[in-house]
């Protein structure tokens, strides 16, 4: 029974938080205009409010009275397993957890942490999108998501630090900062490995790479299985303890961030012993207390900047003003901003392992539309992200549209605009 | 039929009934709830709870329902928040500062307070008259609002509405005689007071709820709710 | 003596046919017999013509009809009702019903005590068996088989049934008679009833007030003179003519009301200035009587325009509506601490084993 592993998923992770948040929804259906995926699509079965339906179904069938007495009327049929199957498209194909529609909610639900719930149960009752699942297998066995070995990366290292012309920190024991990278950027933008160190070397940080703890990139959290999510976070926890680390810095995950710092101590239940830290956080506050120099409108050369909020750095995270801070150092008058922006900002449309679902290239190609329209509306040619898997849907996103429009992450601009 | 008589039945026995069952109901939804456990948060906050549960409820009660238009999502459906608002705003100053209201509170609570002025009062009845009309529309037509509604939605909407308009019919003396009118009013809020347990209208109480667990997680992360 | 007709007993007695015509037209006014058709025959405009033919009706009426013998019933009555009819200020129309029809047993009025007056009233039931008026004032007590009003050893039900049965029409006159009144009152100790509570087969007039309004009462008595019939009555059995709109309805401080202009104390400003007093427990919306428009004393004022809420005292069960002072919008009784109590100790109980369930569901 499907349905049943599904629904006793849902009774456990019920406890009084999401219980008194599903109580307040009074079903007004406005957090269907905060949905990127419901604009682009005009599905209602998109509405952020509907894919909490299941967890909504059987918090009241299996724990309310009148959930009870509508099951015993049969105004309301118990989940099937054919639900299951209907709501892992709306929850995973339809929804990047980016948690827009908390910010609309009048109640102020934290809807995404529901979706999430639901998640896991689909994913428990074996019904989540055949991509993630295989996924989550590859990162439990190697590593990485997508297959990224140790000496893979000791490579990738290892090429690095040939081109930097020194060798870079690896499971350097007692460092002050573990530098936590993902398998996006080897596949994807490996200087950016480069520009970090550039940056971490100029504000003089005693800092090391690990190759036990390589990838902040974690499977268990997107797909909503929390036994993987512990196992690939513990592999981080522990290297972080062994090395005696103070800091774990995130190079450009964003649900890794978050794993980390807001949903690993719970796992853990206790607070962590380092500190967690996004490096679009680090690079503002560095700017901001003089540690490192920019050379002023380096990058105002005719170019024009815009800066996308990712869903898990910049809302979830709060990492709103530092980007800012530095992307205005750099290029000035020529950084425009989309709107709208900040918390309020639209996700890419590729986040909460979208991309990892070939089904749904046409649902967060067209969400991406909207992001499309922003970009325009902004003016800029160059899109700043801080945002591993933001910057691999924008480029994909560009192409797919056929644009010449380009992206790039901020820790790139900065590290060329370092003033030694 | 002797409408005094069952006036004074609607507003005598069956409102007290009705009273203690909405009570037992709502106390029995709080406990339920609240009770069910709730895990500590062990991460670190960024910023400050506290101070994020105070910028949340300023929010949510003072500015959103009175300048909807600077969030972003309003201009998607301005009519749904305008409608949504005029109801709320219209249905707290007839309940609370509505003279015969307060007198209802007054005879429960031993104290009572300043009302306005019937017409001003008037006036926001009709206009939340109208955005319960404008939202049942709304309802029926739009299409995530049809698949979120069931028959719970469409008989929670009827039960707010008929005692808002009864109590119109009989402010205002119209068709009925008054104490007829008085109780079908009467008999309307008896029934939505034994309804609002079992329903979602009591959203009013998880409010608070959602609200503040807002004001933590965002705070926390040192993010405006 | 009940041979001569109404105005030959009136002009014996000194009245002049100006004065005459005069209380007839008092009598109109008071019975609201405005609505009789226009007469056709008249020079002047039909609204005009309509009120002056009326007048003439009655006096026709009076003119030939005999006068008709009135008993006058006394139960659980303080007496109220009468003496606001005998002190009323509208003395013509008051002689006129009062002394000019012959009331010929009254006990508060009459000379006469004992058992000449009981057999008096013996004589006149049976010389008018089906012609007379009954009047009751005051409730009937059941209790104790009717051992709390006596009047020579016999139960005042018995006393009723056996003076109803050769009655012409009933008018109970006060909320005693009408409804129960304040004998009835909760805890009701002696099973007070109202009269057409018990004189079930019989159509009561009820004139219900505390006092009932004394051109009420004489109205419709002038009425059942002059048509020999009974007036047009509401689903209570009131005439129509003086229950038909509520005190609200017709009240000088309506338009405070309409403006929500309220007295809070007795003695604040809004009381100075005449505002509404509904929130001072003003009954006067839900209270159909003729108060705020005949009013009291000939017309000089009445309670609400005195600056006290009405009670609602020609309403059934007034006695037991909620506190007089408290606004009628108030619920009737305030829940006990107790109740509450009782009620949010289910609620903890049920959703207290509920969550306990449900934590265990958890577990499992």
């Amino acid at each position: 029974m499907q349905a049943e592993t599904a629904i006793n998923l849902f009774v456990k992770k019920t406890g009084g938080w999401v219980a008194s948040q599903l109580e307040a929804c009074t079903r007004c259906g406005l957090c269907a205009t905060a949905c990127h995926y419901y604009e682009a699509t005009g599905k209602p079965e998109f509405a952020p409010v509907w894919k909490v339906e299941l967890l909504r179904r059987a918090y009241e069938q299996r724990f309310t009275l009148v959930g009870k007495a509508k099951v015993a009327m049969g105004i309301e049929k118990p989940i099937s397993d054919d639900d299951i199957k209907e709501w892992s498209v709306y929850d995973f194909h339809g929804c990047s957890m980016c948690n827009k529609c908390s910010f609309v909610c009048p109640m102020g639900i934290d809807i995404a942490s529901l979706i999430g719930a639901v998640r896991a149960g689909i994913t428990a009752a074996g019904e989540a999108p055949a991509g993630l699942v295989k996924k989550t297998e590859v990162q439990l066995a190697t590593g990485s998501p997508n297959g990224a070995t140790r000496e893979d990366y000791a490579a990738w290292f290892a090429r690095t630090s040939k081109e930097m012309g020194k060798e870079l920190p690896v499971d350097k024991k007692g460092a002050h900062t573990l530098l936590l990278l993902t398998n996006l950027e080897i596949a994807g933008f490996p200087n950016n490995l480069v520009a970090i160190a550039k940056i971490l070397d100029a504000a003089k940080i005693d800092w090391t790479l690990s190759l036990e703890a390589r990838d902040a990139f974690n499977m268990g959290t997107i797909i909503g299985n929390g036994k993987a999510m512990k196992q690939l976070a513990d592999k981080v926890y522990n290297t972080a303890v062994d090395l005696g680390v103070k800091r774990v810095l995130v190079s450009c995950c964003g649900h890794g961030y978050t794993t980390l710092r807001d949903k690993l101590p719970n796992v853990m239940g206790k607070p962590l012993p380092f500190e967690v830290q996004h490096i679009a956080e680090l690079m503002g506050v560095l700017v901001r207390d003089g540690k490192i120099k920019l050379q002023e409108g380096y990058f105002a050369n005719g170019h024009t900047y815009t800066f996308h909020d990712s869903c898990k750095i910049q809302r979830a995270g709060g990492i709103m003003d530092e980007p800012r801070l530095v992307l205005r150092q750099l290029a000035g008058d020529s950084f425009h901003e989309m709107l709208p922006n900040r918390k309020e900002a639209i996700c890419c449309g590729g986040g909460g392992g979208l991309r990892a679902i070939p089904e749904a290239y046409d649902i967060r190609m067209a969400a991406f539309g909207l992001k499309v329209d922003q970009i325009k509306k902004a003016g800029a040619d160059t899109v700043v992200t801080t945002c591993s898997n933001c910057r691999l849907q924008f480029k994909e996103g560009f192409e797919h549209y056929k644009l010449d429009t380009q992206v790039t992450g901020l820790a790139e601009l900065m590290s060329q605009a370092i003033v030694e | 039929m002797d409408w005094n008589a069952f006036l004074a039945f609607t507003r005598g026995p069956l409102f007290y009934a009705s009273l203690l069952i909405f009570i037992a109901g709502m106390v029995y939804r709080l406990v339920q709830v609240a009770m069910l456990g709730w895990d500590k948060d062990q991460s670190v906050a960024r910023g400050s709870k506290a101070g994020g549960v105070v910028k949340s409820f300023l929010k949510g009660i003072l500015i959103l329902p009175f300048i909807p238009w600077i969030k972003g999502a309003f201009q998607k459906r301005p009519i749904m928040y305008i409608a949504g608002g005029l109801f709320h705003l219209g249905l707290f100053t007839v309940i609370f500062l509505g003279t015969p209201h307060m007198l209802v509170w007054k005879s429960l609570l031993g104290f009572g307070w300043p009302t306005l002025a019937l017409p001003f009062v008037d006036w926001l009845a009709v206009a939340a008259i109208i955005g319960m009309l404008v939202l049942i529309v709304y309802r029926r037509t739009d299409a995530v609002l049809r698949l979120l509604s069931g028959p719970a939605e469409y008989l929670n909407w009827l039960f707010v509405f008929l005692p808002m308009i009864s109590g119109y019919i009989m402010t205002h003396h119209l068709f009925f005689r008054y104490e007829v009118a008085y109780s079908l009013h009467m008999l309307s809020v008896d029934w939505m007071l034994i309804w609002i347990p079992f329903s979602r209208i009591s959203h009013f109480m998880f409010y608070f709820f959602s609200r503040t667990i807002r004001g933590v997680e965002w705070g926390k992360r040192a993010v405006t709710p | 003596m009940a041979e001569k007709s109404v105005y030959e007993h009136l002009k014996s007695e000194g009245v002049s046919r100006r004065e005459f015509l005069k209380a007839c037209g008092v009598l109109v006014g008071a019975m609201g017999m405005n609505k009789l058709p226009p007469v056709a025959d008249s020079n002047l405009p039909p609204h005009l013509a309509r009120g002056a033919k009326v007048i003439y009706q009655v006096a026709e009426a009076l003119e030939n009809k005999p006068r008709v013998p009135v008993i006058w019933l006394e139960f659980q009555d303080c007496a109220g009702c009468s003496e606001a009819l005998t002190r009323s200020q509208s003395p013509t129309l008051v002689d006129l019903v009062l002394k000019q029809i012959s009331i010929e047993y009254h006990e508060t009025l009459t000379a006469a005590a004992g058992h000449q007056t009981e057999a008096n009233k013996q004589a006149i039931m049976e010389q008018y068996r089906g012609q007379y008026l009954l009047v009751v004032e005051g409730s009937i007590p059941l209790g104790a088989d009717g051992a709390y009003c006596t009047v020579g050893g016999r139960s005042a039900e018995d006393i009723l049934r056996e003076a109803a049965d050769g009655a012409a029409a009933i008018i109970a006159t006060g909320n005693c008679a009408a409804f129960g009144g304040l004998p009835m009152a909760n805890p009701n100790p002696t099973d007070a009833k109202g009269v057409m509570d018990i004189l079930t087969d019989k159509t009561v007039v009820n004139i219900p007030g505390c006092p009932a309004i004394p051109e009420a009462t004489t109205g419709t008595i002038a009425h059942f003179l002059v048509f020999g019939t009974l007036p047009e009555l509401d689903d209570l059995n009131r005439p129509k003519t003086f229950y038909g709109v509520t005190v609200h309805d017709r009240c000088l401080r309506r338009p405070f009301y309409e403006a929500g202009k309220f007295a809070k104390s007795f003695d604040d400003e809004g009381a100075k200035k005449g505002w509404c007093l509904y929130k001072l427990g003003c009954k006067g919306p839900t209270t159909y009587n003729a108060c705020a428009s005949i009013k009291w004393d000939g017309g000089t004022s009445f309670p609400i325009q005195s600056g006290h809420p009405c009670l609602g005292c020609s309403e059934p069960g007034f006695w037991d509506g909620g506190g007089f002072y408290q606004g009628q919008s108030a619920p009737l009784q305030r829940p006990a601490i107790g109740a509450v109590g009782a009620a949010t100790a289910v609620g903890v109980v049920v959703g207290a084993g509920m969550a306990a369930a449900n934590k265990a569901q958890k577990k499992g």
